[in-house]
């Protein structure tokens, strides 16, 4: 029969904030109003990592990261709450877990390493190398769905209805096409998305999946930084599990535990990995054991030995002195655009978090993450590439979606006069330059005020010897604003004639654009 | 074989399970066909909804094109996410005048669609024509965003300069295609009109149009000839088009033109900015072509 106990609210609370991940995820997306009117961001919003390490970084406080300070609180009261009831990806690897069978025990302790991440994280952030997008569980989370497992749904789904819709006798597809528009209106996103790195960013969540075959959350007890992060500031949480005196040490609840936060004589747990699942104290025959407020008696132990605890500093100021020395940083990059609002060098790499919301939000899939072009350090910050997609003139999206200001808010009057780059024509290629033919494509898109391409009209010889009238298009540099939609829409294979390069104050950093 | 009997092949393919997609080789007879001078209606008014229904009258009224049980076909230009004012795309109040006159005239689907050049979502909202359509109500008018499954590959026959693109399918299959384009400045051709419209149905690197761009436009008009053309010159562009961007380069004149021939609609709209027809390379290649008449005095004008 079913009990309603403990863990039935558990349950429910992890149902409930995965199904808010997902509607959130789906959320981030143009809506019909120039605003998105809910929190999206919120699950990085109330990530202390992410606020730490941003803290560290850039030395700012940023607002919109202060409902993190609610899940301190949270765990300062309640212990590790947080990753046993809310976090999405706590919940995704329980349910991985059910499915392949995951053993609570491997009888090895790994513990310590995700104190040593986290130390690294927040000591090179210290020295204004932001890590934390590599392993912030929301960053790999949202990132993966939205580079990775977003597009390969909506392909397979798409795989599916498409050849019903082309080559199916006319009463099927009459069938399966009010279907394909419900899933469309429903869960699928409002159009097929193509990534850079979507292979590696689906792998990696894969592997974080994959590493529950070997024990129960062993991302959580083993890697997570938020995890540790959260264990230790659960030190003082003074809600814990007491087993009662009558508890015969029967043990039958430690090893199953999930987090294995049992001590080896299976009475006592550490609270810092317990994430209050409350299966110990419902599977406990007697309910000899319970959870109540009380002062912690017992001190604990953060599993890190004094010398990864020397090693983690160590590499934590290793790192950013490395990043420093890498030449991409010197290499001009003329092509690596920022989105629209971005902050400026050094402020944006620090800033910057990895998350990914940007990228999903861009209604031209225009945004797509780096791979190695900034360093190791920039890989899966925004960039934006205008043959894929351009910024969309009146769009002010990714700035609304990023939770740390790493893009900045834009109205829609500053994002109009935002300089993202400048176009440059290469009249070796441009059809009315290079081949005496109209074309300028280019002109007709241009949503500047005046128009930042204008054009000559000019009387050549063409290759037949016939003189023809032409207009030849050039760019006014001061009313480029570099969104890309000239270099987007140029009709010639392969590379557009017309490119946008650095300009603005990311240019003046590092010497290069114009 | 002509629009009409494209309903049967369609049948007939999606009939059987085919693995090639199929080659539609359409040339209108309808090319030089008509020798009397076209009817052409034009009107003046602030009320957008009379107007149209007004300026349709000297041609016949709706009825006179649109049966009942026809599946209709609008297609505005929705091309530009900007807003009514600035001139860039057809004002809703007309397109939902149209839509609405369509479905009095006892049509029984009217779809409204364009393939636009900023983002589609924004472009109809911002438009303000999804909005106005949506506002009718009922499940008769589908204002739905392009689907690229349904372009379909075309042979063009007469083409002088293309003898082969991709088309909508809803815009090949329709028994009545009324095309209402906003008059406006275009960098290139001077002018975008109605047969410049024509673009909004077409699939493919539409850029590549541009190269020869009056003779393409013809070509594809060859395929697609409207039945009846809705000139919106309410507010007309002047510089800075296709998609302007400022109300400093608007004009108002609050002005619909109207007719059965495209070519001369597009010739008289052109007028409205003081140029003559022959100026517009696609006016002038289409009526080579026998499409229509751009001949000012020997259309049939009527003012209303
Ligand atoms: S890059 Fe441009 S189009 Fe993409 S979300 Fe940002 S503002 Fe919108
Ligand atoms: S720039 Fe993009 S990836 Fe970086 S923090 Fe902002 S939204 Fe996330």
């Amino acid at each position: 029969m079913f009990k309603i106990t403990l863990r039935t609210f558990r349950k429910l609370s992890q149902l409930f904030f995965l199904a808010l991940f997902f509607l959130l995820f789906r959320l981030t997306d143009y809506s019909g109003l120039d605003e998105i009117p809910y929190a999206v961001n919120i699950f990085f919003r109330w990530d202390p990592l992410v606020a730490a390490t941003v803290l560290l970084s850039a030395k700012v406080l940023v607002s919109l990261l202060l409902p993190s300070l609610f899940v301190i609180a949270l765990t300062m009261v309640f212990g590790r709450v947080f990753c046993g009831w809310i976090c999405p990806m706590g919940t995704l690897l329980d349910g991985t877990g059910k499915v392949i069978h995951a053993p609570a025990q491997s009888g090895q302790s790994l513990r310590s390493v995700k104190y040593v991440l986290l130390g690294i994280i927040l000591v090179s952030s210290l020295f204004g190398l932001q890590l934390v997008g590599y392993l912030d569980p929301f960053s790999l989370l949202v990132r993966g769905f939205t580079l990775a497992v977003d597009p390969v749904f909506n392909l397979l789904v798409t795989g599916f209805f498409d050849p019903l819709y082309r080559y199916a006798p006319q009463w099927l597809s009459n069938i399966s096409e009010p279907v394909y528009g419900v899933l469309q209106d429903s869960v699928l996103p409002y159009k097929q998305t193509f990534f850079q790195l979507s292979t590696l960013s689906g792998c990696v969540l894969l592997a974080i999946f994959a590493l529950e075959k070997l024990e129960k959350r062993f991302w959580c007890r083993n890697l997570c930084p938020l995890g540790a992060l959260l264990a230790i500031f659960s030190r003082f949480s003074i809600f814990r599990r007491f087993p009662k005196q009558a508890c015969k040490g029967c043990r039958d609840c430690a090893p199953n535990c999930r987090m294995n936060a049992f001590d080896s004589d299976g009475r006592q747990l550490r609270h810092e990995e317990c994430t209050l699942c409350m299966d110990c104290v419902d599977d406990c025959v007697n309910q000899p054991s319970r959870f109540r407020f009380a002062v912690p008696n017992s001190p604990m132990q953060i599993d890190m030995s004094r010398r990864s605890f020397i090693g983690a500093g160590l590499a934590g100021i290793t790192l950013p002195l490395l990043s420093k020395v890498d030449a991409a940083h010197t290499l001009p990059r003329p092509f690596l655009l920022r989105p629209p609002g971005a902050a400026d060098g050094n402020e944006f790499f620090s800033r910057c978090v990895r998350c990914g919301e940007c990228m999903k939000v861009c209604i031209q899939n225009a945004l797509q993450p780096c791979f190695l072009e900034s360093g190791y350090e920039g890989m899966f910050t925004p960039r934006l590439i205008p043959r894929l997609g351009y910024c969309e003139f009146n769009c002010t999206l990714c700035g609304q979606v990023c939770p740390t200001g790493a893009i900045g808010r834009l109205s829609q009057s500053e994002k109009h006069s935002f300089v993202i780059g400048r176009a440059v024509f290469d009249p070796a290629r441009c059809l009315p330059f290079a081949d005496q033919s109209p074309c300028i494509v280019c002109e007709e898109h241009c949503p500047t005020y005046d128009k930042a391409i204008k054009f000559q009209e000019v009387t050549v010889v063409n290759r037949q010897g016939k003189s023809v009238a032409l207009k030849q298009p050039y760019i006014i540099p001061e009313l480029c604003i570099g969104c890309g939609i000239c270099e987007n829409k140029c009709p010639l294979p392969g590379d557009s004639a017309v490119r946008v390069v650095r300009a603005g104050k990311q240019s003046e950093e590092d010497g290069f654009g114009y | 074989m002509d629009r009409r009997n494209f309903l049967k092949q369609v049948a007939v393919w999606s009939g059987g399970v085919l693995l090639v997609e199929p080659v539609f080789r359409i040339t209108p007879d309808l090319l030089a066909a008509e020798t009397v001078s076209p009817l052409l209606s034009v009107g003046v008014g602030k009320n957008y909804a009379n107007l149209v229904a007004s300026v349709l009258q000297p041609l016949g009224g709706m009825a006179a094109f649109v049966k009942p049980g026809d599946q209709v076909v609008i297609k505005p230009n929705i091309g530009w996410d900007r807003a009514p004012e600035q001139a860039a795309n057809t004002h809703p109040e007309i397109v939902k005048a149209v839509a609405e006159l369509a479905i009095l005239a006892g049509a029984k689907k009217v779809l409204v669609f364009d393939r636009t050049c900023n983002e589609e979502r924004r472009c109809y909202m911002n438009s303000g024509i999804k909005p106005a359509l949506d506002s009718i109500g009922g499940r008769q008018i589908q204002c739905s965003y392009v689907d690229e499954r349904k372009f379909v590959p075309v042979t063009i026959e007469k083409g002088r300069s293309i003898n082969k693109w991709s088309f909508y399918k809803d815009a090949l299959e329709a028994d009545c295609y009324i095309n209402i384009p906003v008059a406006k400045h275009h960098g290139l051709s001077r002018l975008t009109l109605g047969l410049k419209n024509t673009m909004g149905v077409i699939g493919g690197n539409r850029g590549k149009i541009h190269r020869n761009m009056g003779q393409n436009l013809a070509d594809l008009n060859t395929v697609i000839r409207a039945d009846l053309t809705i000139i919106d010159a309410t507010r007309i562009l002047l510089r800075n088009g296709p998609q302007g961007g400022s109300t400093r380069d608007v004009k108002v004149l609050d002005t619909i033109v109207a007719s059965s021939d495209p070519v001369a609609a597009d010739a008289y709209a052109t007028t409205l900015f003081g140029l003559r027809p022959e100026e517009i390379d696609s006016t002038r290649a289409a009526a080579e072509m026998g499409l229509g008449e751009m001949r000012l005095n020997k259309i049939d004008i009527r003012m209303v």
